[in-house]
């Protein structure tokens, strides 16, 4: 049972980071190298928020916002001069910023691994079919669950979302009817920004807070990515659940091939199927 | 004389500075410049010629190493068998990865080949640790033993690397002007065209980035017996972005510019860190500004540049 809340929480918070790059794909054809920069960057702003407020909630909050605002001032300041040139050049720049992003970090809080703790409300366990499991555990899953619902909710009901799938589709008949295109390229990258550092703080109280956290998760969300199909967000529910569930019984059963059968499978779906395990049958020509 | 010879000027008079200079004062620094300027060029054929952006190379360097380090320590092979076979072995991982990666393009192939390269390097610090010497690497890794003359001297090690460096750039420009080096500007300029003129794009993109893999083999091979040492970290993911920070901040797909930025990255990493413990986002920073306000490197703007200064005579 507990590997499977395990499997569930770790695919949530993959989920997290998944959908903004994502997202960001989708609207702006750019993958996000700096994605897991600012998921490390949520969880240590969230540990100094905590630090000084006392407050988990306040930091799951502020958190991400700050993230927010550097990811619009990144796509502002750097992304869009470049939008005319080969993709290459914009995935250069987000390589660039996580040269800059780790140093942020390590000037502002060092080399040394934080620690934080849940809040007093989940710091216990629940007895659930004959196994405690950790509570903190269930509220990321129950939060998980939660955001990619007001997510989808947003996507597909809301006039945002509208405009964002539509400026996905054809940025240049979306710019005629009248929509600001520039405006919403910077909104989603900043949103996605704030997801990842929302995965950030939420993830904090689970995992040694330390530079290496952002490369080690963004390995991951790529291959939920891209066995989910860039730019498919339903997709990335399905594989970040999968590999979520694949390293957590990994773990308890064979935790030194762990990594190999996550990228067995990145491997697997790009031989088999390079446009995703889980596109919709569609044919583009 | 046009811009491309005043770039290959520029180049001479950095890789010869020990000579110019009294005393042989910077060896130490042209020693790492010539050996990171060997994985440069090579993996500016696959990047500037090719077109294809890896995040992998990390992989090939860091087998490379590990394979001189381990023939010569283990087996007791002679130095020039084993860097042969570091360039062969390197060569042999990115033609396997090819296999893989070759089937998608663009963003694809950059995520796909870093994958792969994290894969080796987990590798090299959980399962082969018998073999890798896990996190701690391997130490003592030797130089040639070659005509009697004492190569761990950095003055005397300069010019075996001098060689290596200049046969290196040799064969690197006859592939660019070779037919196959137009082959691969016609599939980076547009691959469905050059796939319905009759190239068989695929089998030259893997030709190419097999080719790439041995001059990562031989340079990682070369820097581990320059530092007498070779650690996972030369498999890490940020050596291959080291090595594309290098070529884009010289220029992408010119012959000399992968070298003058390997040379201003070095000097960076030397001078810089003595300044400041924060000099990689330094780093990081001026690799932003280039890639949005000088695309074409240092020795783009320096080709800029001469055409202002030379009217009429542009290059």
């Amino acid at each position: 049972m507990s590997t499977i809340v395990i499997g569930l929480s770790m695919g949530m918070l993959l989920f997290l980071l998944a959908a903004g790059l994502t997202l960001i794909f989708g609207m702006l054809r750019v993958i996000n190298f700096a994605h897991g920069s600012l998921y490390m960057l949520g969880a240590y702003l969230s540990f100094q928020i905590v630090n000084v407020t006392g407050n988990f909630w306040i930091g799951l909050a502020i958190a991400p916002i700050i993230a927010a605002v550097i990811g619009a001032l990144m796509e502002r300041i750097a992304l869009r001069p470049v939008y005319d040139r080969d993709h290459v050049y914009q995935l250069l720049l987000t390589f660039g910023f996580i040269l800059v992003l780790d140093e942020a970090v390590r000037i502002f809080w060092g080399l040394e691994y934080k620690q934080m703790y849940p809040p007093e409300l989940l710091s216990g366990a629940i007895e659930m079919f004959g196994s405690s499991v950790p509570s903190y555990r269930l509220f990321i899953i129950g939060f998980g669950v939660a955001v990619s619902a007001a997510l989808f909710f947003m996507l597909d009901r809301s006039r945002y979302g509208m405009i964002i799938r539509a400026a996905s589709g054809d940025p240049e008949m979306v710019r005629t009817l009248g929509i600001n295109v520039s405006l919403v390229r910077t909104g989603v990258f900043s949103f996605g920004a704030g997801l990842a550092a929302l995965g950030g703080a939420a993830a904090a109280p689970l995992f040694p807070i330390e530079l290496g956290m952002g490369f080690n998760i963004i390995i991951d969300s790529f291959i939920v990515v891209i066995i989910g199909g860039l730019g498919n967000i339903r997709g990335a529910v399905m594989a970040a659940l999968l590999i979520g569930m694949t390293r957590a019984l990994g773990y308890s059963y064979a935790p030194s091939w762990v990594d190999f059968l996550t990228f067995i499978l990145l491997i697997g779906t790009l031989i088999l199927r390079p446009e995703g395990l889980f596109s919709r049958k569609g044919r583009t020509a | 004389m046009n811009a491309q010879r005043l770039l290959a000027f520029l180049v001479a008079i950095i890789i010869s500075a020990p000579l110019l200079l009294p005393d042989g004062q910077g060896v130490g620094l042209v020693n790492a410049i010539l050996i990171w300027s060997i994985f440069a060029i090579g993996f500016d054929l696959v990047f500037g010629v090719a077109g294809m952006l890896s995040f992998g190379h990390a992989a090939f360097f860091g087998v490379g190493a590990y394979t001189l380090s381990l023939l010569t320590m283990r087996m007791g092979w002679d130095f020039i068998p084993s860097l042969g076979a570091a360039g062969v072995v390197g060569g042999a991982v990115a033609l396997v990865f090819s296999y893989f990666a070759i089937r998608v393009s663009g963003l694809f192939f950059a995520l796909l080949t870093l994958a792969l390269s994290q894969l080796i390097y987990i590798m090299a610090g959980t399962k082969l640790r018998m073999l890798t010497g896990g996190v701690d690497g391997i130490a003592g890794v030797p130089r040639p033993d070659l005509f009697g003359i004492d190569f761990y001297d950095d003055g005397n090690y300069y010019f075996f690397l001098l060689a290596v460096f200049i046969l290196a750039l040799l064969i690197s420009g006859l592939i660019r002007i070779s037919p196959l080096g137009q082959a691969l500007r016609a599939i980076k300029s547009n691959e469905v065209r050059a796939e319905q003129i009759g190239f068989n794009v695929q089998r030259l993109q893997r030709s190419v980035f097999t080719i790439s893999g041995i001059y990562a083999g031989v340079a990682g091979g070369l820097l581990a017996s320059l530092i007498f040492y070779v650690g996972p970290q030369m498999l890490h993911w940020s050596t291959s972005g080291d090595v594309v920070i290098m070529v884009l901040l010289g220029g992408m797909g010119t012959l000399f510019g992968p070298i003058l930025g390997v040379a201003i990255f070095e000097i960076m990493r030397e001078w810089l860190s003595t300044q400041t413990s924060h000099w990689y986002g330094i780093l990081g920073l001026i690799f932003i500004v280039c890639t949005i306000g000088m695309p074409k490197g240092i020795a783009g703007l320096i080709m800029q540049l001469w055409d202002r200064i030379t009217p009429g005579g542009k290059s």
